[in-house]
């Protein structure tokens, strides 16, 4: 009888697995099919938005109307420091007021992890309502637009003439409209005015200045000064705003990379030279400081590493990391680097609404509070960048609300660059710490790869992303 | 009624099924289910957005072409074969000493337990991290001495090491288990021996090992297991730098699968990484024959 409940049991136990793989085979070819099914939903996708971009009219709105008697409940999620935490709050408890039938449940932390946290969710269709999103999770999450909801549907309740059309076309993918942008940002120089002066130095205002800003800092101040600190990503920026001020032309264009190896070649061997000449520290250095990023690192809150090149929107955060006495101030783009104004501005982030959400209006709603609405500015302030919203923007000059570095900076990018950045820049492959560009400016500061190998790996790297 | 008795009559002879059975349910859905799904995507493209396109075999040709996977299959062997053994040793040697009738045991044995519980956290791999960077305790530890410091976290022939030394720090669960294995040795043993005129050293490796073998087998086999797994450290020290010194390939497929959202090739590696584990273990199974005592087996 014993051995006879045994075998049930047994039996029961790999009926059970195989039920179980079996349901993992239905499940698989359920898959396949609407894998196969959104492929060619993607290609046509794709097909279509290549006529549509120019031809095509943004979906109309759909009259859809914020329901002010019922209790709702959305979700909205973000990122940042403690700052923004505390404005985002405070402006999505004033929406609660506005709307006392609405609760936002507000779910929000550092950036570290969260972007794998999001990407889970966007993929499982978890995400929250609500979302403020880097610019690039459209073209990686949603090439089709699966993954957000079409804003122009919901252009009755957010307000999209307060923004350019050049910058809510950089946020259309698939003839949709993604994601609505928050700020533009660029790429600038800080510099710690303090050690420039121990240095009898002025800041950089050209290339020729912070070449020769490197011998004289190791001489008079010691080999770990430095005037300037960048990483790897870092590095790619710069060598490409190097390579658009020479060459003039943008660094990829039409999903195709416009430079040769050569040209590359030329770019690596500038950012090499940086490092020969003492105006930046090593990987190796950098990697033996043992900090997780340059405003966490010592060096950069004692004044050892004196220049950054950075997001005009991070100037806070590297101002407020330096140690007391040390004097913080924006630079300049440097003009002597070649016939042209190089370098790229992108949208910074975006606030976008998840396709699974139930409450399009409210959602919509929610964002034109924060984005255009008087009191929800006042509150956000410009913990997020220089506005892209017109009527923000007026808000935040008229009541002195521009956070005077940011503003400062944000400026002098706006006014100097020149070149449009294609999205696939930030792709995965290429800017995770795993990906090429690491690897390339790595292996170039390490040693293990000389000027040709690393452009050869470089472009490779890049027409592989680009290809997909 | 007869089927309602009949129900219970079920349960009551098989209520420890009933008790398993959320256990059960568990295992189907968080074990079975992603290991079955796993292998099928390994066979597939599968990427996070872009979903399956394509069948095949174009991962497992990826893992055995690609030299950076490969590469990492090679750390990940080299700081398994660092860290087991030194964690082996050191573990038994620290036991062995604090199965002596000293003062103040239970207090060392405490405090060798703690990095146990401590040291996959995430505040160690920070403090790890601030003991071997450049100017950190150990090179001014060596500066004081005249020595110049070494870049630990930067140089790749250092880094394995330093992440070796996290794993080997936690040896307090392997001590434990040796601890109460030589417990078990039984005291007559040793007088036995020390009348015969064998001293410590020639009592801890005739009496002590031969006896304590199956534990030393146990502890290997799950250390090698764990060790072939290890994430934290790199991911939190060294991020698998520099230069992928330190990318385990744990650290690989966390990357492909939640970075780059190759699900496909992600679950590949991972099957790779299981089969390595298990060959490893299965040759650990058989050459037990040759080197492990049990008492209860006769002739050995």
């Amino acid at each position: 009888m014993r051995k006879t409940m045994k075998q049930a049991v047994a039996v029961s136990l790999i009926s059970a697995m195989a039920l179980s793989l079996a349901a993992c085979g239905g499940s698989s070819n359920s898959a396949e099919t609407t894998a196969a099914e959104a492929a060619e939903t993607t290609a046509e996708a794709a097909a279509a938005s290549e006529e549509e971009t120019t031809a095509g009219e943004p979906a109309a709105a759909e009259g859809l109307t914020v329901n002010t008697t019922d209790p709702i409940t959305i979700t909205m999620s973000w990122w940042g420091g403690d700052a923004r935490h505390e404005a985002t709050m405070a402006a999505v408890e004033a929406f609660m007021e506005k709307y006392p039938n609405i609760t936002v449940e507000m779910q929000y932390a550092a950036w570290s992890g969260w972007e794998d946290k999001m990407s889970a969710a966007f993929a499982t269709g978890t995400a929250p309502d609500v979302n403020q999103i880097n610019w690039n999770w459209i073209t990686s999450f949603s090439s089709d637009g699966s993954a957000f909801y079409d804003l122009n549907k919901v252009s009755d309740i957010l307000d999209l003439t307060q923004f350019s059309e050049s910058v809510l076309n950089d946020c259309t993918v698939a003839n949709e409209l993604q994601g609505v942008p928050i700020s533009m940002t660029g790429r600038i120089f800080y510099w710690n005015k303090t050690t420039f002066d121990q240095a009898g130095l002025e800041t950089p205002a050209t290339l020729a200045d912070l070449m020769a800003a490197g011998p004289v800092f190791q001489e008079k101040l010691g080999d770990d000064y430095y005037p300037l600190a960048m990483n790897e990503l870092d590095r790619t920026i710069f060598m490409v705003f190097y390579l658009e001020s020479k060459y003039g032309k943008p660094w990829v264009e039409n999903n195709e990379l416009q430079y040769t190896a050569e040209e590359i070649q030329d770019g690596l061997s500038f950012i090499k030279s940086l490092e020969d000449a003492h105006v930046i520290p090593t990987i190796r250095t950098l990697a033996s400081d043992g900090a997780d990023s340059l405003d966490k690192n010592p060096k950069w809150m004692e004044g050892k590493y004196a220049g950054i090149f950075e997001w005009d929107s991070s100037a806070n955060k590297f101002h407020d990391a330096l140690n007391e006495g040390q004097e913080f101030v924006v630079g300049e783009e440097l003009p002597d680097m070649g016939d042209y104004q190089g370098g790229f501005s992108k949208v910074s982030m975006c606030f976008a609404i998840s396709e699974t959400t139930e409450h399009p209006a409210e959602c919509a709603a929610l964002i034109n509070f924060l984005l255009n609405e008087e009191e929800g500015v006042k509150l956000m302030g410009s913990e997020r960048g220089i506005p892209a919203s017109a009527a923000a923007l007026k808000i935040c000059e008229d009541n002195n609300l521009l956070d005077p570095l940011v503003a400062e900076a944000n400026a002098k990018v706006m006014d100097y660059v020149s070149f449009p950045l294609d999205p696939k820049f930030e792709a995965a492959a290429l800017k995770n710490t795993d990906g090429v560009y690491y690897d390339v400016q790595a292996g170039l500061s390490y040693g293990d790869y000389d000027v040709e190998t690393a452009a050869d790996v470089l472009v490779e790297g890049i027409e592989d992303v680009l290809s997909k | 009624m007869s089927t309602k008795k009949g129900f219970k009559k079920w349960i009551s002879n098989n209520l420890g099924l009933v008790f398993i059975l959320p256990w059960f349910i568990g295992f189907l859905i968080f074990k079975v289910y992603p290991f079955g799904s796993s292998l099928f995507y390994s066979f597939t493209d599968y990427h996070l957005f872009d979903g399956i396109k394509e069948y095949g075999l174009m991962n497992y040709e990826e893992i055995f072409t690609s030299t950076k996977i490969m590469r990492s299959f090679k750390v990940t062997f080299q700081y398994a074969f660092m860290t087991v053994p030194l964690k082996l040793v050191f573990a038994l040697f620290i036991a062995y000493i604090l199965n002596f009738k000293i003062k103040g045991v239970n207090f060392f044995r405490v405090a060798y337990y703690i990095p146990s519980i401590l040291g996959g956290s995430v505040a160690i791999a920070v403090l790890w991290k601030a003991i071997f960077k450049g100017d950190g305790i150990v090179n001014m530890i060596l500066g004081w001495f005249g020595i110049a410091g070494v870049d630990w976290l930067a140089e790749p022939k250092y880094a394995l090491f330093i992440i070796c030394l996290l794993r080997v720090w936690q040896f307090g669960s392997a001590m434990v288990i040796f601890l109460a294995a030589l417990k078990g040795v039984s005291q007559d043993l040793y007088e036995a021996a020390s009348i015969d005129g064998a001293g410590k050293w020639r009592q801890f490796f005739s009496i002590t090992v031969p006896i304590i073998t199956p534990v030393i087998f146990y502890n290997l086999v799950t250390q090698l297991c764990q060790a072939f797994q290890e994430f934290n450290g790199p991911y939190i020290i060294t991020q698998g730098g520099p230069r992928n010194a330190t990318t385990l390939i744990s650290l690989l497929i966390y990357n492909n699968a939640f970075k780059s959202y190759e699900m496909g090739l992600a679950s590949a590696q991972a099957w790779c990484l299981f089969i390595v584990v298990c060959v490893l273990t299965i040759i650990a199974f058989v050459s037990q024959k040759k080197w492990v005592y049990y008492s209860d087996e006769d002739g050995r």
